[in-house]
């Protein structure tokens, strides 16, 4: 008993000492270290010792230690606050809570007088970047490619052996997507022995607004303005799911499940049980965004299953709507990355954000080092076949190259914008997407008489400016009759819209009344009141 | 004397019987992550793994393992549920004893001051400021300290406590014996199978927290842990997989997926503190009392 | 069949003086002759009060607009004005519905199987396979809510063999689409955390039974009693102490119940049964910024815990002697 005790008590003190030693720091560094808090994790951060991140440091002096947010951001974010202790770089998707406290410096002065780069990289969206009508600093950069093309949209999709197996009928409206569904479900009941999905949602947490309530927008002409939907004449804000064109919208979706087209699981699946659906290859349609099915997608290719992925079609309620996918919200800066009050190398941080959006730079981090990564062959920069092939199919690429590692969130040019050398920023161009297609793929495209799927879309020159940008990137500050209403709006849209959609047909109108009322009830007209007001103000904001 | 004879076989039968069934149902969930864990990520994509990998693989196993800092982290980890638990049951029953001292004077006042503590926490915000000004972030200790003794397992260890027999203290006492010494001879070893348990408590709290990790140690390389390394992973594996929503690593194809890489990293974390168990097993020994009235 | 305590105990500090002291110096001495007491609990006593107790100045968050970068004398107070506005919330009386309820089901079972499966495995004679259970059946705990929502909701899916097995024994002639149906949420997460909380809710009864004074046994089984009567007279009343207190303290519990559980396995068809006050408190309050309406849930909750505590307390202390908490 005594001498177990007396090794409890060594066992003790070892630990004591072992856990007093353990307070060792790295040594100083040369390179000057700048703190960065980024909001969105990025997978291949490696903490600056890639290829790429070394490069940037030999040519500015500065290296990065990024920190990622482990679990719910804006938890970490409230502490920071809290204690007042700022990293130098703060990368924010959203930044009332810290204009609120004061976190940000100004960056107006720094641009005059040392950012060159970052005004020719911005032109005249640097105006969006003021924060508010009575606060017209520029807090931070907007971290979205400037003046980006779009070359991929996700529509609503089909299976590829749906329309082929149906002579590729048009594909317009929600009645010629109905048809197709159920031509092909009544001629194969089963696809592998399993039976067929018609149409199949996901209501999982968050995604319910991706699955199910966006797309009613989308089909009733609506760009993506979260949860809002702006009329384009007198910028009234509205709760998107009150427009009366929407709930054509539901009221067909409540139709698809009275005919037995609608999975009887989609708001009780969680995203597993979806994506294996998906990927058993028996779900004829979708009203998703891609890269929320690719995973189940590619283990559809990888099963050689190409006729089972899907194409991308500009459907729409009726032939009144066009499809809004396209339309360009122009540039939005709600998101972005800002110095710190707290920083002791602001000069330093804001330069350093300068060069990065530099042409060096600009090339440096999309295209990697001349020589190794791509190669200049008269006059046009190549990626030699060996390395595309590494960067298109090897998952350590980027991990292990640091190429495309600090595009984003920092400043950028957009796809398909050229250099003063007449080369794009980007390696990202219509061919590489094109060069991805499967032959099915391409061989429903040509039967549409289509190159890409967006040349299925109304195009973006179709579409006047949009003024207010998207409106989900408004910032929303804290006002309780605006955040409280809608928040509680959103629990609600969760609640009924799937009692309603599932349903019988005979009690549809009497429910989305009620459901409508009760929206009302919780004050929306205010919130809608309130938002119209910010939608306002930004137009203000970036017309002065 | 025949009859009790069939009655006691039946039961034996109906014992065996029920503690397979428990045995088989409770492994399944466990045996399913392993399956999952040892099975290509775009396979099991398509659902229907359930006991036994369909398209086995080491990848996802790899892929946690190209992390760095892990064996960091499992020093870590390993460092402070050793000195979390050896700290945390000798604080735990040092206050249990007190308050399980009846004539104890101040025993009610104490008792309240623990038992509050369950219900009662002034949030996140407050005990951040309170660790800062104590000097406490990125130090080590903040694994230690902030929860060195849990009112719960406080008053389930009195009342394990009071079961003892008075007998065994009183005549301690007689002998001219101090409380802290009759704790320490007496209290301590006869408590054996509640304080393995609650040893077993400790050690799995502290084994699988990272929360405090991430909010007060994650300016220190040095402090990381197992958990807290695997949450990361977990999120990197997740956003890897979404990235494409912001035009991200777009030509990327990922590595693994988050369900894959779920499973194995609950493997690779839950394995090592498996061990625990066992060992604290043989503390399970039932007639200790009668030992120790002997002594 | 225990040794009396407590009341026919003579009270052994208390000697007789024939100076007849102060009360005051009769607390003196008896601090003196408890000093070693005092000592072994005076440095948790300062633990308690700095980690716990200082940070209850938080709650003061629930009475201001609190910002969090503004210093304490920089925040806005507004009185009761967040209490007024939780309790005239429709939504609130839901949640809470939904926590007591689930909270009072995982209460009746997370005892009675427990205890059960622990005096199961008691009843084992042979060690190994008795380990070897044990082991097995705690091991569910170390797999995460995320992972066992999954199994679920894939083992009560349309094509799930849950259905399978009911069209098969013709139970029924159409899947039962279970997880959609509210009224069968309580039971399924009553049953999910049954499963995976089983055996690591039965080790510390397992270590209450390993405590019993053996003496006990041997003496009954002189007597001539049989296994169920040696349960029932002997193994049961061993552990009432361990049950009582545990009890006490998870009905002061009743509404702390976090809300990971219902988070994963709920859906949007069932959320009018399966939203808990934990996941309301973090929606309407830090998700949208609001600390003081969170911390006001959080007083509230704090304040009902007390109140159950002491009540069951009072209770538990009415039939069984002086065998609470308090």
């Amino acid at each position: 008993m005594q001498r177990r005790r007396a090794f409890l008590f060594h066992l003790v003190c070892v630990v004591l000492l072992v856990g007093l030693g353990v307070g060792s720091v790295l040594g100083a560094q040369k390179p000057l270290v700048l703190k960065m808090f980024s909001y969105d994790i990025n997978p291949n951060y490696t903490g600056f010792e890639d290829p790429i991140g070394r490069e940037i440091t030999k040519r500015t002096g500065i290296k990065l230690d990024i920190e990622y947010p482990v679990g719910d951001p804006e938890e970490r974010i409230t502490l920071m606050i809290a204690s007042g202790e700022y990293p130098d770089l703060i990368f924010h998707k959203g930044a009332g809570k810290f204009v609120d406290a004061g976190a940000f410096i100004d960056l107006t002065p720094y641009i005059e007088k040392y950012g060159d780069n970052i005004k020719k990289l911005y032109g005249p969206y640097l105006k969006r970047m003021r924060y508010s009508l009575e606060d017209p600093s520029i807090y931070y950069l907007g971290c979205f490619g400037v003046d980006s093309e779009i070359w991929d949209v996700s529509g609503f999709q089909l299976q590829h052996a749906v329309v082929k197996e149906l002579g590729y009928p048009p594909m317009r409206t929600l009645k010629d997507f109905e048809n197709a569904i159920k031509a092909y479900m009544e001629k194969y009941p089963t696809i592998d022995g399993r039976p067929t999905i018609g149409l199949s949602l996901l209501a999982d947490d968050w995604r319910f607004l991706i699955t199910v309530t966006n797309p009613a927008v989308a089909a009733t002409g609506g760009p993506d303005d979260g949860q809002w939907y702006i009329d384009p004449e007198t910028y009234e804000a509205i709760y998107h799911i009150r427009r009366p064109e929407e709930k054509e919208y539901f009221r067909w979706l409540n139709h698809m499940n009275d005919i037995g087209l609608l999975d009887p699981e989609s708001f009780v699946q969680k995203y597993d049980q979806y994506k294996a659906k998906i990927a058993q290859g028996r779900v004829l349609a979708l009203t998703d965004q891609r890269w929320q099915f690719e995973e189940a997608e590619r283990a559809l290719r990888q099963a050689g299953k190409f006729e089972r992925t899907y194409g991308s079609y500009p459907i729409v309620l009726d032939e009144r709507f066009k499809r809004a996918d396209l339309w360009d919200p122009g540039y939005s800066a709600s998101w972005g990355i800002g110095i710190s009050v707290t920083s002791k190398h602001k000069e330093a941080a804001f330069k350093f954000l300068d060069w990065m959006a530099s042409d060096e730079a600009q090339v440096l981090v999309n295209w990697g080092i001349e020589g190794v990564n791509y190669q200049v062959v008269n006059g046009k920069r190549v990626i030699p076949p060996e390395e595309f092939a590494r960067r298109t199919n090897d998952p350590n690429y980027i991990r292990e190259t640091g190429v495309g590692l600090y595009v984003y969130p920092f400043p950028q040019r957009g796809d398909g914008q050229l250099d003063p050398t007449g080369n794009p920023y980007t390696p990202t161009t219509k061919d590489y997407i094109k060069q991805r297609y499967s032959a099915i793929e391409k061989e429903v495209l040509a039967a549409y008489g289509a190159e890409m799927w967006i040349d299925l879309f109304p195009q973006k020159s179709e579409f006047p400016l949009k003024p207010w940008g998207a409106a989900w990137q408004i910032p929303t500050p804290m006002i309780e009759d605006l955040t409280i209403p809608l928040q509680r709006c959103d629990d609600l849209c969760k609640k009924r819209i799937p009692e309603i959609v599932l349903a019988k047909p005979a009690d549809f109108d009497r429910l989305w009344d009620s459901f409508q009322q009760e929206l009302i009830d919780l004050g929306i007209r205010k919130a809608e009141a309130i938002f119209t007001q910010l939608v306002k103000d930004r137009i203000k904001l970036w017309n002065d | 004397m025949r009859r009790g004879k069939t009655k006691e076989r039946l039961f034996q039968v109906f014992l065996y019987g029920v503690m397979v069934l428990i045995g088989v149902i409770t492994l399944y969930p466990f045996l399913n992550v392993l399956a999952i864990s040892f099975n290509d990520a775009l396979d099991t994509v398509k659902g229907g793994i359930y006991l036994w990998p369909r398209v086995f693989t080491w990848n996802n196993y790899r892929e946690v393992f190209t992390y760095p800092n892990l064996v960091i982290g499992f020093n870590m980890s390993l460092l402070r549920t050793i000195t979390g638990t050896v700290l945390g049951l000798i604080s735990t029953a040092m206050v249990a004893y007190v308050i399980s001292c009846r004539e104890f004077i101040a025993r009610r006042l104490v008792s309240a001051l623990f038992i509050l503590t369950m219900y009662v926490s002034g949030g996140l915000i407050p005990e951040f400021m309170l660790v800062r000004k104590l000097g406490l972030m990125n130090n080590f200790w903040v694994y230690i300290l902030p929860g060195l003794i849990s009112g719960w397992n406080v008053f389930v260890i009195r009342a394990y406590m009071d079961t003892l027999p008075e007998s065994l203290t009183e005549s301690a006492k007689l002998d001219g014996a101090n409380e802290l010494t009759i704790f320490f001879r007496i209290i301590f070893p006869l408590c054996k199978p509640i304080l393995a348990t609650i040893a077993l408590f400790i050690a799995v709290g502290q084994w699988n927290s990272w929360f405090d990790t991430y909010i007060y140690c994650s300016g220190n390389r040095a402090l990381t842990t197992l958990q807290y390394e695997m949450m990361r992973i977990l999120q990197d594996v997740t956003s890897a997989t979404t990235s494409s929503i912001y035009g991200m690593n777009e030509y990327n194809a990922p590595r693994t997926s988050p369900e894959s890489i779920q499973a194995a990293i609950t493997i690779v974390v839950t394995l090592p503190i498996l061990f625990v168990y066992p060992f604290l097993q043989k503390y399970f020994v039932k007639g200790l009392t009668l030992g120790a009235l002997k002594s | 069949m225990r040794p009396a305590k407590g009341s026919t105990q003579p009270l052994i500090y208390s000697m007789p003086d024939p100076a007849a002291p102060t009360w005051g110096r009769k607390i003196m001495r008896q601090i003196y002759q408890q000093r070693y007491l005092f000592l072994m609990v005076l440095p948790f006593v300062v633990w308690v009060i700095i980690f716990k107790y200082i940070p209850i100045w938080g709650w003061t968050m629930a009475f201001q607009d609190y910002k969090p970068h503004l210093s304490f004398a920089e925040q806005t107070w507004v009185g009761w004005k967040y209490f007024v506005e939780l309790f005239h919330d429709r939504q609130f009386y839901l949640v809470l519905r939904n926590t007591i309820a689930m909270s009072l089901l995982s209460l009746l079972c997370g005892y009675t199987f427990p205890i059960m499966f622990a005096i199961l495995l008691n009843e084992i004679g042979r060690r190994y396979f008795r380990q070897i259970i044990q082991t097995i059946s705690y091991l569910p705990h170390f797999v995460s809510w995320v992972v066992v929502a999954g199994i679920f909701t894939k083992l009560l899916a349309i094509g799930g063999p849950v259905n399978q097995l009911l069209l098969a024994l013709g139970l029924t002639d159409k899947p039962i689409l279970f997880m959609a149906k509210g009224e069968y949420f309580w039971g399924i997460v009553t049953i999910a955390d049954l499963w995976k909380e089983l055996g690591w809710n039965s080790i510390i009864f397992l270590a209450a039974i390993m405590g019993i004074d053996g003496n006990l046994y041997e003496a009954a089984q002189m007597d001539g009693a049989g296994r169920f009567r040696q349960i029932w007279h002997i193994t049961l009343p061993g552990i009432r102490p361990v049950v009582f207190i545990m009890l006490i303290m998870s009905i002061g519990n009743l509404i702390n119940i976090g809300f990971e559980k219902q988070f994963l396995l709920q859906n949007n068809m069932v959320k009018d049964y399966s939203e808990v006050l934990d996941l309301y408190a973090l929606t309407y309050g830090i998700r949208v910024a609001r600390y003081a309406y969170g911390t006001a849930v959080g007083i509230f909750k704090s304040a009902v815990s007390i109140v159950l505590l002491f009540l069951a307390n009072f209770i538990i202390r009415r039939f069984n002697d002086d065998r609470a908490v308090l």
